[in-house]
């Protein structure tokens, strides 16, 4: 684990991309501690104060300190994403690994059905399920975790079926193992490292998803503090205001490209080539 | 000669560009596309029927009846025969001449159980409308009514053509044929509604030759269409978009005093709402002052006390409404909630100021122990789809007098009592007041009805807002009065292109 550490710090973008996630994971979890301001608390004596000593990154229209709320603005984002995207690395990639494994039919129907499911607006389809199920963590959830579980599926099946081609999967299928332990002792090793950065590459387009939603109306509700929301509410005020909108963008893009960074490190300090998504 | 001549013939040329403009407005698709043309529908299409049809009478720059279709009105001494003097040699956009058998028309489908006017409950008073000559209407009402035009005087209650529209009082009519400045010549709710000038139009020719009405949900949409020259005028602008506007020479920026509000609606029938204590301890724990300068700004509103009546109106009691938050615990744990209670709140960005509302409202609330949730509901089709169907919903009203938006949000038969407010001894003060010939005696009984909404109504009305407008610069002819009362006909467009 050190020496994987080493390596991705032994590259500049791997160095920024860990640095970037690691310091939005610790903001998100000490902003109740560091916070100057209640992310919440309005005050009609101070709407819309431009960036200043008192107020580093400004006031919003209800006079709500930003930079209290951009500190606050990743908690629920990354809680509910990251949630997501361990629920879609897991049933995408073993239903990956199951279907490259076993191939035929069984594999030929149901990527039919995977071909589909990819086909379809998948923003839609979040705002149908979620105007129906209603907006919140246990409706969106699920909702992110099985969508991008389809995209890991995909990716994870297409590797599965080249490690499955290999002597030793058949050499374990010549001995008469069963289908599990070829699953579990033969493929999963070989696969768990690509498993790994889809997963954090399907995290950060998780996190670009829930502040879509939230800029929608369909994610975190107010007074809740949340990059995409606090972005739909102000984003009226651009050539007045702008710092509202500002600094939540800069916040939410730092993050994502950090993930991006650090799953492209990690890939390539396993020995990844994220491009054909094999061992290389 | 010649001279004057050419200087004719340049001032006969710059006359005809200056009237040649097109008036580009926004349409704000309140009911997702399925607008009506009829004025008394309860999806009405305000910005076409305000331009395409004429009422009896309309606000005048005091704010009381003036002339329009009818030109004088009188009242027997009880009040409650009102004959109203038709305007001769109107008529309407198809040529039909304009007869006090279309004002007997146009006043008694109101009351059309089919149609189910929002403006029914108001209109029941009538009682029916005699013609007594194609130019003399007289009107019999069921009580006295010692304001009648005032009710007459409302932005839906305009003059159809009763042979275009089949005679048929239970009918919706969608033939846009009517006696306005403008005639509809492209009907598209969900795009651009067109308008032509009506060159027979009692008043003179309006000031530009057409208008467009163009579908545009969001207000964010419509500032930037504005900012981008695709349309000449928006309204209710928020405190955050003034400045967009304020200092820029390309627009003006109006600000008007109205009786104009956004509120929080409490239906008194569902649960927890169906307690008066839980209505009053939630509009007790609001700090008004502080939510207007928050949502509004601090020029932006007049305070009120979660009845209807602006401060402009006659008729405004001045009660005092100080936030509470002991108070409203101790109603709490009265009505059975003595550690709190959660409560949803749909908004959407239906009003300006609506959804920030709804915030502040949510943060000053929580110190009583109310959690309020919101929930966004989409802004198209809000109107259809949220609307007097949740328990707890925002909502948005146009300036009215005060018998008119006590009678039209309050009495218990209305079709717009969002609130579902039913009391028997509230109708009757209704009828009371309008039965009352003495102006003290009549404000007095208003005022007890405004003081009862206060104590036990539904509504939650923090403020009266000024309504804030920009247009462009081109325009004019813009007065400084509230939106309904506009005269888009006598708006100008100077400047070259359409």
């Amino acid at each position: 684990m050190l020496k994987l550490l080493k390596t991705i710090v032994s590259r500049p973008s791997g160095a920024i991309g860990l640095g970037l996630t690691v310091f939005h994971i610790l903001m998100a979890l000490c902003a109740p501690w560091i916070a100057p301001f209640d992310p919440t608390a309005q005050n009609a004596d101070a709407i819309l104060i431009a960036p200043s000593a008192q107020h580093w990154m400004g006031t919003d229209t209800l006079g709500r300190d930003v930079f209290s709320r951009v500190l606050h603005g990743g908690r629920l984002a990354i809680a509910v994403t990251f949630s997501a995207a361990v629920l879609a690395t897991l049933w995408g990639g073993f239903a990956g690994i199951f279907f490259g494994t076993v191939g035929g039919r069984v594999d030929e129907y149901s990527m039919r059905i995977v071909d589909a499911f990819l086909s379809m607006p998948w923003l839609l389809f979040l705002l149908l399920i979620i105007s129906i199920g209603g907006a919140g963590p246990v409706t969106i959830i699920p909702t992110l975790g099985f969508f991008y579980g389809v995209a890991v599926l995909r990716v994870i099946r297409g590797a599965a079926m080249q490690v499955a081609a290999r002597d030793f999967v058949t050499a374990a299928k010549a001995r008469g193992e069963a289908l599990w332990p070829i699953l579990s002792r033969e493929m999963f090793p070989n696969l768990s490292d690509i498993l790994l950065v889809e997963g954090a590459m399907r995290w950060s387009w998780m996190l670009l998803a829930f502040s879509s939603l939230s800029f929608l109306g369909f994610g975190a509700t107010p007074p809740t503090p949340d990059w995409g929301l606090m972005v739909a509410q102000e984003r009226g005020l651009l050539s007045t205001a702008p710092w509202g909108v500002f600094w939540p963008c800069v916040a939410l893009s730092s993050l994502i490209i950090g993930i991006n960074l650090l799953a492209d490190a990690v890939g390539k300090a396993l020995g990844l080539d994220r491009a054909t998504a094999i061992a290389v | 000669m010649k001279k004057s001549l050419l200087l004719s013939a340049a001032i006969a040329v710059a006359s005809t560009a200056a009237t040649a403009e097109t008036l580009r407005i926004p349409h704000e698709l309140g009911y997702g596309g399925s607008e009506s043309i009829d004025p008394i529908s309860p999806q009405r299409f305000y910005e076409a029927i305000q331009n395409v049809y004429s009422r009896l009478v309309r606000q005048g720059d005091d704010g009381r009846p003036s002339a329009d279709l009818a030109l004088s009105w009188e009242a027997t001494p009880d009040a409650k025969e009102w004959t109203f003097k038709l305007r001769p040699g109107v008529t309407f956009h198809n040529g039909n001449e304009f007869t006090a058998e279309d004002v007997a028309f146009s006043l008694m489908r109101t009351q059309s159980e089919t149609i189910d006017s929002p403006t029914k409950g108001v209109m029941e008073i009538i009682d029916h409308v005699e013609v007594v000559d194609p130019l003399t209407a007289k009107v019999v009402l069921k009580q006295t009514h010692a304001d009648f035009p005032l009710l007459v005087m409302d932005y839906r209650i305009k003059m159809l053509d009763a042979e275009t529209c089949g005679g048929d009082l239970d009918a919706l009519c969608e033939s846009g044929v009517g006696t306005g400045p403008f005639q509809l010549t492209g009907y598209d709710p969900l795009g651009t509604t067109t308008l032509d000038r009506f060159d027979n139009y009692y008043g003179g020719a309006a000031g530009v030759e057409k208008m467009e009405l163009i579908a545009i949900a969001d207000q964010d949409a419509r500032v930037a269409a504005l900012q981008a020259g695709q349309i000449d005028f928006i309204y209710a602008l928020s405190a955050e978009q003034v400045p967009l506007f304020k200092n820029n020479p390309n627009f003006t920026v109006q600000s008007v005093p109205t009786g104009r509000w956004v509120g929080l609606v409490m239906n008194t029938t569902l649960e927890p709402f169906n307690d008066p204590r839980v209505r009053k301890a939630i509009r007790m724990t609001a700090d008004r002052d502080a939510l207007g300068k928050l949502v509004y700004g601090k020029d932006g509103f007049i305070t009120s006390c979660d009845h209807p009546v602006w401060s402009g109106d006659q008729y405004r009691a001045e009660i005092e409404c100080p936030r509470d938050i002991e108070g409203a615990k101790a109603l709490l744990a009265e009505a059975g909630y003595p550690n709190g209670l959660t409560v949803e709140l749909f908004v959407s960005d239906i009003s300006e100021g609506a959804v920030k509302m709804a915030e502040v409202l949510q943060n000053q609330a929580k110190d009583a122990g109310i959690t309020i949730e919101l929930v966004q509901a989409p802004s198209d089709g809000y109107w259809g789809d949220v609307w007097m169907k949740e328990a707890f919903f925002a909502t948005g009203w146009s300036q009215r007098p005060a018998d008119q938006i006590l009678n039209e949000a309050y009495r218990s038969t209305a079709a717009w009592n969002e609130t579902a407010w039913n009391s028997a001894d509230f109708d009757a003060g209704l009828d009371a007041a309008r039965g009352e010939l003495d102006f003290d005696k009549r404000k007095a009984l208003y005022g007890n009805l405004q003081k009862e909404l206060w104590e036990n109504g539904g509504s939650f009305i923090p403020v009266h807002l000024n309504t804030v407008r920009a247009f462009s610069s081109k325009l004019g002819g813009i007065q400084p009065v509230e939106d309904f009362s506009i005269r888009y006909e006598d708006v100008t467009k100077s400047g070259s292109g359409s």
